[in-house]
């Protein structure tokens, strides 16, 4: 029994390039190379030997079964001509014909286009954006100092989008703070930042960073403290410079977070800043600024057509978790934990 | 512009300068001294372009967050008058005012939210930090019993949603409705965060744990007495996640909290916002009963400054547990 | 990151306000379910001359009309024009002469655009429950999104409050034909005729208003009835008067030159006026007659000629930027800042401009044009809906809670010049308010707190206009629409709940989004020609062809 305890893991980064320190396992990592090839162990030990384990996951699986799942039986309007008030279980059912009409839908397709532009560019270049100023800011030596901007860069989170957008407008806008500075220096006025829908990606895409790129760089933090000292004075010892020392040690402890969360942020792929679009949306037209939820909101939810927002929830699901499992899939060839292992 | 943000800017520009002074000249003992207190031994020194590029870059960074920021708080203290001279948000401060804010404070409605959403905050965090850490180590241990399944089931919910009439008739067959716990249990576990846990947890050093199982320790032991200390920073983050959600929440309170007496704080905060509405089609009519308020943009911004000001309070005492410095001692103890 | 605090979002998770309630009307306006014809009369009492024959619905149904006048408005109602009151009358009547209600406690959910009052130790509850003799228990909702809480108390039956306010625009799916009949107290029994005598105050409610209440050819709602015409279009009186500009308008292009003149100097002519486009082309709501052919809104001219028109006011550079970029939560502030000098609004955004400006700068005036033809030619000014929010009651088979709960409604329906309505709109004297050297009330601290529209949304008295407060408001508003009104004309259905099927709710959507984008030029009247054809091939003839058979009943 005990020794299947030591030995029936594998562990998470082991297979990672020689030479550099998997996350967080400094001073024991030699230990953990020693991996005894996986031995077959009975699904009725494992069970003896994981109940703990088990019962510790029940009372959030209790929660999630109550107020997630069984709510989510109501998904079945997705194949009614559903009326809340009938109900549904009483509603009649219209086989696949809610979702002939999403797919059937240039509208719709366009959204989706839009959607995934949006995301394309926002992995790009959002997404890098937290954890290179979770780097900076990290190098900052003083405390003092690197508290200070750290509580001021999180706030903008805390912000509506309507304020964000108010903002930018004031600043970028056509009467905005720009403008009046080249008004007053004898040009004329016309940057055309907030109503050019050429820019649009460029535009939103600002207004996310500077929204919530201070708030996003918390949870890498948190992925740094895990990091001991020790590996860096080791790594000097060796005559690693500072930037070896980030390739080689940094980066390598917040890769299983960066892998995480761009997996989940695929699952987000269809799922783009609904409220700031839909506030810019007069401002550059629904030509670039329709996505799947805005398509979804005016079609299902304003004009009270439950079914078609169920049916399109349900693709959208569907496509989500597909591209989850992929991206799991694939970060697993590459060596990554992802969201979960293979083992 | 003036005011608060050319401090703060040469504040942080004061950090390359500084470098550049120890070691350059030498001048007092003391402060090379201070700083060497921050920089590890095994740092080299930093080159001055390295150095100058980084203060720039931060202090862009933190220019770029506190204008606006600034321009939120002096609209919040200005008159209606000034916000209409100025189109908008106010830049430029003149003849600041509280009066936004003892609109917003008086008659003791906004306290009573207050308490209420502390409460909800300080029980729905607790319970959601509890069950998240729980379910995420009963499924960070590799190859153990029936977890990727449970992990399915975790996953799922992060794409497929449930309606908001479902979910309402669900709260409402509970007899939930106008309970606090509506508030709390519907929303009370999050997948996202219970898989960033288990990552973090995943990243531990096996042999410790696995030591420990050998030494005889259960697994609520080990996740007491080993895991738990040595994640303080997730655990702090994950409880500042649940933490903001649960503060910010307003549209669950909408729909089930019918006893107005019961309302948490950014519901309230919202009918600020929403004063001074034109009501369509109303014309002349008696809608607009209540007079004489601050409307508009500074009663707007007061509210949006009080929905942050407690974040801002116990902002500093999280973010201690994932700032380097703490961390040190707690890895190496 | 995008996802680091919850779950992922969900559409259903989001209100609908955020593109403020005003668009919503346009949007919730549409009201899907079955089929159901429905209409009413022409009125007995003859307070709306309606004087298109509608034919389907039994004339009996209807309260008949018998109007109270306890004080003699300064400014008679012209053409069904809203009655100015100058002056606050010395005393007031008491027109329920003692509390209707029996001591029971009754649940009301109501919108709220203002701040929540305490509940509790509330005196103006309690001031205005002791008039009632009942106690009416509020549960107020956000009213941005009220439409949301709305669908979900309607779905759980046993959560339906006793009274239930219903805005035109928060209208569910299948309202009419499902929830109506199956959810609420049918009141035709109770108000039909000169049943109704028994409630004088609602008795006073015109015949309109108690039209767009019935639903299958049974009055349900009690009305808070709403003016001839919503909105116009206003200019910063004081200013241009400043600057020597003569605001005088004769047809579009005066409108366009003159707000272009008007633009410069960090200054802006005009914000984004297509409703105003929308008034002076004649563009109807929904449907026209042209020839023996009804005509969507979206086919006509008119609607052509109107997006036309705002193309041309946007490309002349006149439009305030932030209004170019959608941003019409700060038009107000824009305006009255004299940031831009010409605006759409509703009528009610007039006296609140005095009132939130008046304080700060004396001189503050504003005035909406006198109403002109884009073509100079003779105006046509739709009469808007009857009622915008109504209230229904639950339904309950005890007659006589039924019979009280109308009593309550009579009680609150009490005009201008009544006891009730002073405590309604105004509070306790020396609580809520106190007598200024004017007489005129003015409110207390106290009042902001506790005071809020509440019994208003449950039902109200036929609208007037006694903002006295505002020296010469209610003559200059009086006059203007005393000239308006002649100019009235009842659109194709009008005051009619009419549910069209669920399918073509969305068909207008396209439209909502064209119009934006012709006025900033990004589209092109092709655009135009290419939506209506998709428009009619995708349902829109169908739905024609549906409101031709309204109309062939009729």
């Amino acid at each position: 029994m005990s020794d299947t305890r030591l030995t029936d893991g594998t562990v998470p980064g082991a297979d990672e390039a020689p030479g550099v320190a998997p996350a967080g396992k400094a001073p024991a990592k030699k230990k953990a190379k020693t991996v005894v090839p996986q031995r077959k162990v009975s699904w009725t030990a494992r069970l003896k030997r994981d109940r703990s384990l088990l019962l510790m996951t029940v009372p959030a699986i209790l929660l999630l079964a109550v107020f997630a799942y069984i709510p989510m039986a109501g998904n079945i309007i997705a194949w009614q001509n559903y009326s809340p008030y009938t109900g549904f279980l009483h509603s009649p059912f219209v086989g696949w014909s809610n979702f002939e009409r999403v797919f059937n839908n240039p509208a719709f397709l366009h959204a989706v286009e839009n959607t995934l532009t949006i995301t394309v560019f926002q992995l790009l270049f959002y997404f890098p954006v937290p954890i290179f100023l979770a780097l900076l800011l990290n190098s900052v030596m003083s405390p003092r100092i690197r508290t200070l901007i750290q509580s001021i860069v999180y706030l903008p989170h805390f912000f509506s989008w309507v304020l964000v957008v108010t903002v930018f407008q004031q600043i970028f806008g056509g009467a905005g703070l720009i403008n009046q500075v080249l008004v007053n220096n004898g040009g004329s006025a016309s940057v055309n930042f907030m109503t050019n829908p050429d820019t649009f990606l460029v535009l939103i895409t600002s207004q996310s960073i500077w929204k919530d790129a201070g708030w996003g760089i918390i949870i890498f933090l948190a992925a740094l403290t895990t990091i001991s000292p020790e590996l860096y004075e080791a790594s000097v010892v060796d005559g690693a410079n500072r930037w070896s020392r980030m390739w080689h040690i940094t980066l390598p402890a917040l890769r299983p977070v960066i892998v995480l969360l761009l997996i989940l942020r695929l699952g987000d792929a269809l799922t783009v800043g609904f409220e700031q679009l839909i506030l810019q949306r007069d401002a550059v037209g629904a030509d670039v600024s329709e996505v799947i939820d805005t398509y979804v909101y005016y079609q299902g939810v304003i004009y009270g057509d439950w079914s078609f927002a169920a049916a399109a929830g349900l693709v959208k699901g569907v496509v989500s978790l597909a591209l989850v499992l992929g991206a799991n899939k694939l970060a697993h060839v590459f060596g990554e934990a992802g969201v979960y292992q293979k083992s | 512009m003036s005011g608060t943000t050319p401090e703060l800017s040469s504040d942080v520009a004061v950090m390359p300068q500084d470098v550049v002074r120890d070691a350059t000249s030498g001048s007092g003992a003391p402060r090379r001294r201070r700083r060497n207190k921050y920089r590890p031994v095994w740092e080299e020194q930093p080159t001055k372009a390295g150095q100058l590029a980084k203060g720039l870059t931060l202090s862009a960074v933190v220019l770029v967050v506190l204008f606006p920021l600034w321009t939120v708080v002096i609209t919040s203290l200005s008159t209606t008058a000034a916000t209409n001279e100025a189109g908008g948000l106010v830049i430029v401060p003149h003849s600041l005012t509280f009066n936004a804010y003892a609109q917003v404070l008086s008659g003791g409605i906004v306290t009573r939210a207050a308490m209420v959403s502390v409460g909800i905050t300080a029980v729905g965090t607790t319970i959601s930090v509890v069950v998240s850490v729980l379910a995420a180590y009963g499924l960070s241990r590799p190859g153990s019993f029936a977890h990727r399944p449970i992990l399915f089931i975790f996953l799922i919910t992060m794409f497929f949603g449930a309606g908001m009439i479902p979910t309402y008739l669900l709260v409402s067959s509970l007899n939930l409705i106008d309970s606090y716990w509506a508030l709390i249990l519907p929303g009370a576990v999050s997948a996202f965060n219970v898989l960033i846990l288990r990552n973090f947890f995943m990243a531990i050093d096996a042999s410790i744990l696995d030591a420990a199982r050998i030494d005889g320790a259960g697994e609520w032991r080990i996740l007491g007495r080993i895991v738990l200390p040595m994640s303080k920073a997730v655990v702090a983050v994950v409880a500042l996640f649940y933490g903001v959600g649960y503060w910010n929440a307003f549209f669950n309170a909408m729909l089930y909290i019918n006893d107005n007496a019961k309302w948490p704080l950014q519901l309230v905060l919202r009918s600020y916002v929403l004063q001074g509405a034109t009501l369509p089609g109303s014309g002349t009519g008696q809608v607009d009963v209540a007079t004489g308020a601050v409307t508009g943009l500074p009663v707007k911004m007061a509210v949006m400054v009080l929905a942050i000001v407690p974040i801002l309070i116990v902002y500093p005492f999280i973010q201690r547990h994932f700032t380097k410095g703490v961390i040190f001692g707690a890895v190496k103890g | 990151m995008n996802s680091s605090t919850t779950r992922p979002r969900r559409v259903s998770d989001f209100e609908i306000g955020r593109r403020g309630f005003l668009g919503m009307i346009a949007a919730g306006a549409a009201v899907v379910g079955v089929p159901s014809l429905l209409s009413a009369c022409t009125s007995e009492g003859g307070g709306s001359t309606a004087p298109s024959a509608q034919a389907t619905v039994s004339a009996g149904n209807l309260p008949n009309y018998y109007p109270v006048e306890y004080v003699k408005p300064d400014f008679p109602s012209v053409n069904g024009s809203t009655p100015g009151f100058s002056k606050i009358p010395a005393s007031f009547v008491q027109s329920v002469k003692t509390p209707p209600g029996s001591g029971k406690t009754f649940t009301a959910m109501t919108p709220l655009w203002g701040t929540i009052p305490p509940a509790k130790g509330n005196q103006y509850y309690d001031a205005v429950n002791g008039m009632l003799g009942s106690n009416i228990s509020f549960q107020i909702s956000d009213g941005n999104t009220y439409g949301d809480k709305l669908a979900t108390v309607l779905a759980s039956a046993k959560d339906l409050p006793d009274w239930v306010c219903v805005p035109t625009w928060n209208m569910p799916p299948r309202f009419g034909s499902e929830i109506v009949p199956n959810l609420f107290e049918d009141l035709t029994p109770y108000l039909s005729g000169d049943k109704v005598k028994d409630y004088p105050n609602l008795a006073n409610i015109p015949t309109a208003a108690w039209r767009f209440g019935v639903f299958n050819d049974k009055l349900y709602a009690l009305p808070f009835p709403g003016e001839i015409i919503t909105d116009t279009t206003f200019y910063r009186k004081d200013v241009l008067e400043k600057k020597g500009v003569d605001p005088a308008v004769k047809n579009g292009d005066d409108l366009i030159a003159l707000a272009k003149e008007l633009t410069g100097g960090g200054v802006y002519g005009a914000e984004d006026l297509w409703t105003t486009a929308t008034y002076i082309y004649a563009v109807p709501a929904k449907w026209k007659m042209d020839g023996d052919k009804l005509v969507n809104r979206v086919e006509t001219e008119e609607y052509r000629a109107a997006l036309d028109w705002t193309a041309r006011l946007f490309a002349s550079g006149s439009v305030h930027p932030d209004a170019v970029a959608g941003n019409t939560a700060e038009a107000k502030t824009r305006f009255q800042g004299g940031k831009s000098l010409i605006m759409s609004d509703g009528l009610g955004g007039w006296n609140e401009a005095l009132r939130d400006n008046l304080a700060s700068n004396p001189s503050y005036a504003q005035q909406p044009f006198p109403v002109f033809r884009a073509d100079g030619g003779k105006p046509v000014i739709f009469q808007a809906n009857p009622v915008n929010i109504f209230s229904f009651l639950k339904k309950n088979s005890d007659e006589a809670t039924i019979k009280e709960l109308l009593a309550l409604a009579n009680a609150m329906a009490a005009p201008f010049g009544t006891t009730e309505y002073d405590l309604i709109n105004n509070g306790v004297e020396g609580v809520h308010f106190t007598k200024g050297d004017d007489g005129l009330p003015v409110p207390t601290k106290l009042a902001a707190t506790e005071l809020q529209p509440t019994y208003i949304f449950l039902v109200d008295p036929p609208v007037a206009n006694t903002k006295v407060q505002y020296p010469g408001f209610v003559e200059d508003y009086s006059t203007w629409m005393a000239d308006a009104a002649k100019y009235l004309q009842e659109p194709l259905f009008f005051a009619q709940q009419i549910v069209e099927p669920a399918q073509y709710a969305s068909l207008g959507q396209p439209f909502t989004d064209l119009e934006k984008d012709i006025a900033r030029g990004r589209k092109t009247m092709k655009d135009l020609d290419a939506a209506i054809a998709t428009w009619q091939s995708s349902g829109g003839d169908q739905l024609r062809a549906f409101y031709q058979e309204i109309l062939d009943a009729q």
